[in-house]
């Protein structure tokens, strides 16, 4: 048996596997070497991070005995990262989530009540966001940034083409839609025929009208909730109803029929496929998030403005979705801990990410700091404003929304290249998002 | 057992304890650790409960474990026949010592020591349908990667390619332990090159082979890098190996119970297919060349 020996420690391997992802990083000390608390904060946002750097500075001024360490973990682990160090106790005493990733700690005892330790704060912090992190009826998290939807476009491209970018309307009753018309004109195949004229050749594309695609925030989620439909109800998926299918084959087909939207082959497993085409100058018209703005700004060399996202048959339904700031239940210093999750909460803690153009902050007195900043820049943010106030769409919650979206994902992946009908599609993928939602 | 021989004794097991601790924290403690997952039910955040072969009932049960199953053993038999003839032609044409062969030696290695993360990130790019590099070199659009017949044999050929060297390493090794004389006699027979590969290099290459094959089957029933970089199990499942199904049970979907119940399947897939391959090669005679 001179293998037998390799084949166990090869075998044994296999299952180490499955653990290895568990491995979870040395304990933090609780006080730094000049005897301070130390409070530590994680986020998966780098920029922001550097923000957040400066705004601590001027924390720790008037709190000499706090030390606040912040601490950035990459988007693609964080999620994972977080759940782990949750479960292993080694988590930081405040950390950011997005909406479907806090319910499985608010509903497991494992987040500071906001609504006890802050809740004369909550008045001024954006109600959207407040409402997205309220679970049974107590507030979770310490609102720090939103981001809502508008239509980014490319003035050059949609002035040469006639359209005009602000009054664009999609209805799946063609009589009443002027939008699949725009994106039309603005499609060019490589010897310059629009995709209106019946000459155009859908094989070589060298401009796109739109970014249709299956971007939840900025096109799936907006376009269900302008037609009326459902995604969610309760902690449920719900997206097997009329008005979700309609809107749903209305996106695909602009990708698989009517070509003014990248193949589906090239947006599913690159996300930032769209935006990389709008910033070269090969997409006219691009829905989503302000989060797309710095990229945008430092790499667009033409003429960009913004419009508000497209009506539907329900009028402007977009989706507003927010960032916040929650603290440990399992913290060993609450009262510093509360502390900083208040100095997130204030206009002065979130006067620097809304100033440096970051995003919009969480806290409504600083909004004007970020609008100021873009306006400086010849960028008026009021679409985003507008959409934020206007009918909002909610974003997917509940403790096991993530496990259920993964479970969706490939079957909305497959609707989107074209090869699953929608109908049949949407019902899978509510299926699916259930089975996966229940443990 | 003499005073000397149990001070050495101790000297070698207090040498040896570094790596023992290593294998005991990081191979066997997982192991048991899995064992027991794999009969709990646990998210890692609510309390883990005891539910005794549960996970193994509904893994069992599962269309989509079936899959990966399915799935992987496609890749396995893609993968590995056509990694060990390639890897063995190309360590007979090195070992024929043309100049340039030193060169090629340390090339075909390159890819199998760079992380396989990032030579699939790389090879994303090479196939991407609308910018990649083989698309342009084709002059023809292909959607490699979404395509539901082509994504498992693209991400079998970079396994293949990143491989190949291992795989040709150990043949040259192999190849250099065969005593020239064995050659010599078997020309003076009269036998053709033909001859002389079929019945002296095959033969004699056979516990190469072995280790060769059994490490194989082993790295590709449990790849995982590779598939997550390029496909992440898309497109609807094509790519789903059962590894890349134990990371989705376990971090996207927080069933621990299932993925370890997951691996202690394919722990068993192993033990029979390696067990199997043993039993092939043992029937057949091998060579004692020292």
């Amino acid at each position: 048996m001179r293998h037998g020996r390799r084949l166990f420690v090869a075998a044994t391997a296999a299952l180490a596997l499955a653990a290895s992802g568990c491995a979870i990083g040395g304990d933090q000390s609780d006080r730094s070497d000049s005897g301070k608390t130390v409070v530590t904060f994680r986020l998966w946002d780098d920029q922001v991070a550097k923000a957040y750097e400066q705004s601590f500075a001027a924390f720790e001024k008037d709190n000499p005995t706090i030390d606040v360490q912040v601490d950035v973990i990459p988007w693609n682990d964080y999620w994972t990262k977080l759940t782990a160090d949750v479960s292993s106790g080694n988590v930081s005493d405040i950390f950011w989530t997005n909406t479907s990733n806090f319910g499985i700690y608010a509903d497991n005892g494992n987040l500071i009540d906001i609504d006890k330790e802050l809740g004369d704060q909550k008045n001024a912090w954006k109600k959207s966001v407040v409402d997205l992190y309220t679970r049974d009826g107590k507030l979770w998290g310490v609102p720090q940034l939103w981001d809502s939807i508008a239509l980014f476009y490319n003035k050059k491209l949609v002035k040469e083409a006639g359209v005009d970018p602000a009054a664009l309307r999609w209805d799946p009753d063609v009589k009443n839609d002027t939008f699949l018309l725009a994106a039309k004109k603005l499609t060019l195949d490589f010897t310059g025929n629009s995709a209106d004229q019946p000459r155009f050749k859908p094989v070589k594309i060298r401009q796109y009208g739109f970014n249709a695609a299956l971007d939840s925030q900025a096109i799936v989620w907006d376009f269900v909730g302008s037609n009326g439909g459902t995604w969610q109800e309760g902690d449920e998926f719900a997206v097997n109803n009329p008005k979700t299918q309609q809107a749903t084959q209305y996106v695909v087909d602009l990708i698989n029929k009517h070509h003014v939207a990248p193949s589906a082959a090239d947006t599913n497993e690159n996300g930032d496929k769209s935006r990389d085409l709008f910033v070269q100058g090969k997409m006219a018209m691009f829905q989503s998030g302000p989060y797309n703005l710095k990229n945008i700004q430092e790499n667009a060399d033409f003429e960009w403005g913004l419009a508000p996202m497209l009506e539907g048959p329900a009028g402007r339904v977009g989706v507003v979705h927010g960032v916040a700031a929650v603290g440990s239940a399992k913290t060993k210093h609450l009262d510093e801990t509360v502390k900083v999750l208040s100095w997130l909460g204030s206009a002065e803690g979130q006067r620097l990410i809304a100033e440096g153009g970051y995003a919009f902050p969480g806290v409504t007195a600083a909004e004007k700091g970020f609008v100021d900043y873009w306006s400086k820049q010849g960028v008026d943010l009021k679409p985003f404003q507008q959409a934020a106030e206007g009918t909002t769409f909610p974003a997917p919650v509940g403790p096991r929304v993530n496990a259920g979206a993964t479970a969706m994902d490939p079957i909305m992946k497959e609707i989107f290249l074209g090869r699953t009908p929608v109908v049949k599609g949407l019902a899978d993928a509510e299926k699916a998002g259930n089975d996966a939602i229940k443990e | 057992m003499s005073r000397l021989a149990r001070r050495e004794a101790r000297t070698g097991y207090l040498l040896l304890a570094p790596s023992l601790l290593g294998v005991g924290l990081f191979l066997i403690l997982p192991v048991f650790v899995v064992l027991s997952l794999s009969l709990q039910q646990w998210n890692l955040i609510s309390p883990a409960r005891w539910v005794g072969l549960d996970n193994f009932r509904s893994i069992l049960s599962d269309p989509d474990v079936r899959n990966s199953v399915l799935v992987t053993s496609l890749f396995v038999l893609i993968v590995i026949p056509v990694q060990t003839v390639l890897g063995l032609a190309a360590a007979l044409l090195l070992n024929r010592r043309l100049p340039g062969s030193n060169l090629f030696r340390v090339v075909y290695v390159i890819p199998w020591i760079c992380a396989p993360l990032t030579l699939g990130v790389v090879w994303r790019w090479i196939f991407d349908p609308s910018d990649g590099a083989l698309n342009a070199l084709l002059g023809q659009r292909i959607e490699w990667l979404s395509s539901t017949t082509l994504a498992l044999p693209a991400v079998a050929a970079v396994a293949v390619w990143s491989q190949v060297g291992y795989v040709t390493l150990f043949f040259l090794a192999g190849l250099n332990a065969i005593p020239a004389e064995l050659y010599e006699a078997a020309r003076m027979d009269g036998a053709d090159g033909r001859r002389v590969f079929w019945h002296l290099t095959l033969p004699l290459l056979r516990p190469t082979t072995f280790f060769v094959l059994v490490t194989g089957v082993i790295s590709s029933f449990q790849v995982f890098d590779t598939v997550y970089a390029m496909t992440r199990g898309g497109p609807a499942g094509r790519t789903d190996v059962i590894a890349a199904r134990i990371y989705h049970e376990a971090f996207e979907a927080f069933r621990l119970g299932r993925a370890a119940a997951l691996a202690v399947l394919l722990f068993v897939l192993l033990v029979v297919v390696t067990l199997a391959q043993q039993l092939y090669f043992r029937r057949r005679i091998t060579y004692d060349l020292s």
